[in-house]
């Protein structure tokens, strides 16, 4: 086969390229997807993505104390010691199940009277960065495929045998974004991105969606387009319209274009990509001769690379009452940017319009938005809890953090 | 074991700047007492970057990186025992160089590093950040080796970046580079 290495700031099949490709006279010299797209004047840009600390980091090493919230909330870290956290599903008994992006693992964090032990409950899979929970099964999400465990929380420490949703979700170990968001829609089908196959490029037929698996039958299909990458996304509450983040594409310049917070009004909107960015910016190389107007426009302009990735509405009772059903956004932070921005969870509410307006909400990640690196952490993913606090997930220190109020 | 290695070099633990953790006394056998080689196969590891050193030790834990050496020392490495070597090696002094830069190496080495973008990344004197390694000042064979191992596609490589910077390199480039960074004394020494 190819060299598997998970390990990659951004994308790591190029290796899967180059060694498809070595039996050729000359390997091919393509350089990682996170440079493509970059114009010649850009070859000797600083910017780079930022790798994740691989082994975790202790948050007593961490300025921890630096995080802020709003006044009468409060945040502590829950966890420390989940090397890569990314996703976060709730077990019906109470377990956090945590995927990553960049590691092989899919971790299990138990909370006994306030001591959390954390479980690598998964070993040895193909970026498990999407798991959903649901009558007592684990889904999991990797490049390729969507697996689930059945009775998961009753054998933490010796887990079942993966049984196999769908497979051949990637059938031509794709560059670019290969990772995929798992959610549970309110059809009971299994919603996921394919992301695009690099940074500015036309995508093929199931790339650049969200798509949906039905997992009674394995059948799928693809549900929304145009979507370069969307790694979080939520129901509304109420309308149970899908909402989703979305990333937008780089070297285009430090401001422009916006990454995006989207609604879906129904099955087959088309987004944009790669062809109109953030519903009003003709991209300069697959805009030309398009209209931005035969795409659906976000629903709110997020700030340009500022990463929006997990999404969550948020429904619980803790919080004062007007934070029901707002959107909480952890937003990963830029890297290819010239001034740093994001490295926050953000807070969209809406007014009586129904028109979204957003806040910084976690703040404090943030150090110098002029220094390499910028930030001590990265949020990833935010869920909420039985009792109404947030969890916020950062995978650059392997870190759960807990906002509450009131308390 | 741990004793065994020390044995072989007394002297060396006692040169050290700190106490050589416990933990550390099997890298020191080869990597030196403080992070500085003696080895030109050996890299230094005195002022690596802590993120290059725990990320490395992963990889080879993980089977990523192979080495006949130190992949049987990282398999029984936890994640805490990574970050604590990273972080003790990265805060001994990098040592003088004792490689001696050619002369007409000197300026034709600095070119390639910049016209091949090694600067972009390692930083433009060459010192690594993050995940990036140091370059000024380590060991000659050891550039040799990885270089070649990136140009060969055998070097486990996080994103590809460097195996596709490497194809663009001769022979003769990787032996210039090599001979260029290695006599590299960091400005901060």
């Amino acid at each position: 086969m190819y060299p598997r290495n998970p390990l990659t700031v951004a994308f790591p099949a190029f290796l899967a390229a180059f060694a498809t490709a070595a039996f050729a006279q000359q390997p091919p010299a393509a350089p990682p997807s996170w440079q493509q797209g970059r114009s010649g004047e850009q070859a000797s840009s600083p910017l780079h993505p930022f790798a994740i600390e691989v082994t975790g980091k202790a948050a007593k090493l961490l300025p921890v104390d630096k995080l802020k919230v709003p006044a009468g909330f409060k945040v502590e870290v829950w966890v420390d010691g989940v090397p890569g956290a990314r996703s976060m599903a709730l077990g019906d008994k109470g377990t956090v199940f945590v995927g990553t992006r960049q590691l092989k693992d899919v971790y299990a964090v138990v909370d006994r009277g306030g001591k959390r032990e954390v479980k690598t409950l998964l070993k040895g899979l193909e970026s498990p960065n999407g798991i959903v929970f649901s009558k007592g099964t684990l889904y999991v999400a990797e490049r390729h495929r969507i697996t689930r465990y059945d009775g998961i929380e009753g054998q933490l420490d010796n887990p079942p045998q993966a049984k196999v949703v769908i497979d051949g979700l990637d059938p031509q170990q794709q560059p670019g974004h290969f990772w995929k968001f798992l959610a549970l829609g309110p059809d009971g089908k299994l919603y996921y991105n394919v992301g695009a196959p690099g940074n500015i490029v036309m995508p093929g037929y199931f790339q650049a969606t969200i798509s949906r698996v039905d997992p009674k039958t394995g059948i799928t299909e693809t549900y929304v387009q145009g979507v370069r990458n969307s790694v979080g996304f939520d129901w509304h509450p109420k309308t149970k319209e899908l909402w989703f983040t979305n990333h937008a594409r780089d070297w285009l310049s430090d401001d422009l274009p916006n990454d995006t917070l989207h609604r879906v009004a129904k099955k087959g909107d088309h987004f944009g990509y790669p062809f109109c960015h953030q519903g009003d910016t003709l991209d300069p190389e697959f805009g030309k001769n398009r209209s931005c107007k035969e795409f659906t426009p976000p629903a709110l302009k997020l700030g340009a690379h500022v990463a929006p990735i997990g999404m969550r509405f948020y429904t619980g009772k803790m919080f004062p009452a007007e934070y029901q059903n707002n959107i909480f956004i952890a937003f990963r932070g830029s890297w290819n940017r010239t001034v740093k921005q994001g490295y926050n969870v953000t807070r969209v509410s809406f007014d009586a319009n129904g028109k979204p307006k957003m806040e910084p909400f976690l703040t404090g990640f943030l150090q110098d938005e002029k220094a390499d690196p910028p930030m001590w952490g990265r949020p990833a993913d935010v869920m909420v809890m039985r009792d109404g606090s947030l969890l916020v997930s950062d995978d650059h220190n392997g870190i759960i953090y807990r906002v509450s109020y009131g308390k | 074991m741990f004793a065994a290695a020390l044995s072989f070099f007394p002297a060396c633990a006692a040169h050290a700047a700190e106490e050589v953790p416990r933990k550390a006394q099997a890298c020191i056998v080869c990597h030196g007492a403080d992070g500085n080689s003696a080895d030109l196969a050996v890299p230094s590891l005195a002022g690596q970057p802590a993120q290059f050193i725990s990320m490395q030790l992963f990889l080879f834990r993980q089977g990523d990186r192979k080495d006949p050496q130190m992949s049987p020392m990282a398999v029984s490495l936890s994640n805490a025992d990574m970050n604590e070597l990273a972080a003790y090696f990265a805060r001994q002094r990098s040592a003088a160089p004792s490689h001696k830069t050619a002369p007409e190496n000197a300026a034709a080495g600095r070119r390639l590093a910049e016209q091949y973008h090694c600067v972009q990344c390692h930083g433009p004197a060459l010192l690594g950040l993050q995940h990036i390694p140091r370059l000024a000042g380590q060991q000659f064979a050891y550039l040799k080796t990885q270089l070649g191992g990136f140009k060969a596609g055998t070097r486990a490589d996080m994103d590809g970046n460097m195996t596709s910077a490497a194809q663009l390199l001769s022979e003769k480039d990787i032996e210039i580079l090599a001979d260029y960074l290695s006599g590299l004394t960091a400005p901060r020494d």
